[in-house]
């Protein structure tokens, strides 16, 4: 399982894990039942402290994407369609959150903005698989 | 109780010239502190005082609930110890250091330093003195954590290694870390090593604590506010906006650094100093350090 963890990036080492490990549910690359690798051999992979890991494990725990069983491995929980579907909405609407902020400093009107985005998604390279290009 | 507290403690090495000015620390159990600061701020006096190398000219500390003089042997046991420079006789080989550190040292874990040495492939045979300064760094490590300390102090570990010896220090120690739950404080001019190892990050500036923060927190509860020249008539003006820990103009702009979190001090500095163009952004560590260097009063 690949992670990848940006020192450069202002997001603190857990918010970044906790975004990929979503990205990886929503796109159904990680699915029910799935194993998450444990704290201890991730934080070593990674090399962070293991209290950032768990402290990931924990908040995913919480909003019920990860499953905690007693003494096995963290494992992906069962998600309904509706739920997939509200991560991946809230995943792009996370990116697009600073173009939003930076659309209004450079004065570009609402409507503009939404003509930008569609010149950007009629411009994309077709993906022929998602699953596969993560 | 905790592990490691410091209390008011002052320490000069010459008269009038403290490079401990009153610092108060507490260290918890499993808390991993890294120490941050410019060099000659008083990272390795606070770490040796820690040790009982030094002794404060006043204030109290205490290792394990106890005064590290008191019982030096005692407490030592305890503790692993990296330090700044290398240490070890140069004219030992490594076996026969390792050999010395396991009579020193009840509770020597021989699985442990078997493991560690053949991960580091050392030169067993070899004189400290001949050996690269990743190995000497990688045989203090070993020394240091082979007794299962409860408390491990580096100084500065990774000072003039190369990236994948720092890397390969780095992930032993987090090995170490979450086999045993040990208490760690370094010091390190490497910012992502901090980032990456430490829990808690503490800046020393001329002998005294500037933040002690949560790593995560100084991520996401502090920002770099960028105002234009015209709109602040001070320095004085922006330090005495509440959360503001630093201000210095430079290129016509200022630059000031905030405990708030940035879309709502943008908003809020908007406001307040009625400048619409106002920035506010999240800070990385290395930047942070830098803007508060030079910019506290």
């Amino acid at each position: 399982m690949l992670f990848h963890l940006d020192s450069q990036s202002g997001v603190p080492f857990y918010r970044q894990l906790m975004d990929q490990v979503k990205l990886l549910v929503a796109t159904g690359v990680l699915g029910a039942g799935d194993e998450l690798p444990s704290i201890r051999s991730l934080a070593v992979t990674l090399g962070v402290n293991p209290m950032t890991v768990s402290k990931a494990y924990a908040f995913l725990e919480s909003e019920r994407i990860l499953e905690r069983r007693p003494g096995r491995p963290l494992v992906v929980r069962a998600q309904t369609e509706r739920q997939l579907e509200g991560c991946r909405q809230d995943h792009l609407r996370t990116s697009l959150d600073e173009s939003a902020i930076l659309a209004s400093r450079l004065g570009i009107s609402d409507d503009q903005a939404l003509d930008i985005f569609r010149q950007a998604l009629d411009a994309r390279p077709a993906e022929p698989d998602t699953k596969e290009s993560i | 109780m905790a592990v490691l507290e410091f209390r008011d403690v002052i320490l000069a090495y010459q008269r009038g010239r403290p490079v401990l000015d009153g610092v108060s620390l507490q260290v918890e159990a499993g808390q991993v502190v890294g120490l941050l600061g410019r060099n000659g701020a008083g990272k390795t006096t606070l770490l040796r005082i820690a040790m009982g190398m030094l002794v404060p000219q006043s204030g109290r500390v205490t290792v394990f609930g106890e005064d590290p003089r008191a019982d030096v042997v005692g407490v030592r046991r305890r503790i692993g110890y990296v330090s700044e420079v290398q240490e070890l006789p140069p004219f030992m080989s490594v076996k026969d250091v390792l050999t010395l550190h396991r009579s020193l040292y009840p509770d020597w874990d021989d699985a442990l330093a078997e493991r560690l040495g053949s991960r580091f492939q050392l030169p067993i045979g070899a004189r400290i003195g001949k050996l690269s300064k990743g190995q000497a760094r990688q045989v203090a490590l070993l020394c240091a954590i082979s007794h299962r300390p409860e408390l491990l102090i580096l100084d500065e570990p990774a000072g003039g290694l190369d990236p994948a010896t720092r890397r390969e220090f780095l992930e032993t120690s987090i090995n170490y870390l979450a086999e045993s739950g040990t208490t760690i404080l370094f010091s390190s001019h490497h910012m992502t090593d901090v980032e990456r190892m430490a829990s808690r990050l503490v800046m020393v500036h001329n002998g005294q604590l500037w933040l002690d923060s949560d790593v995560d927190q100084v991520k996401e509860g502090y920002c770099l506010a960028l105002i234009p020249e015209d709109d602040v008539a001070s320095t004085d003006l922006l330090l005495g906006i509440p959360g503001c820990l630093s201000a210095r103009l430079r290129d016509g702009v200022w630059r000031a650094i905030f405990e708030r979190a940035p879309g709502k001090c943008e908003t809020d500095l908007q406001r307040e100093l009625g400048c619409p163009s106002v920035r506010c952004s999240r800070v990385g560590l290395e930047d942070m350090f830098i803007e508060l260097v030079g910019g506290r009063s």
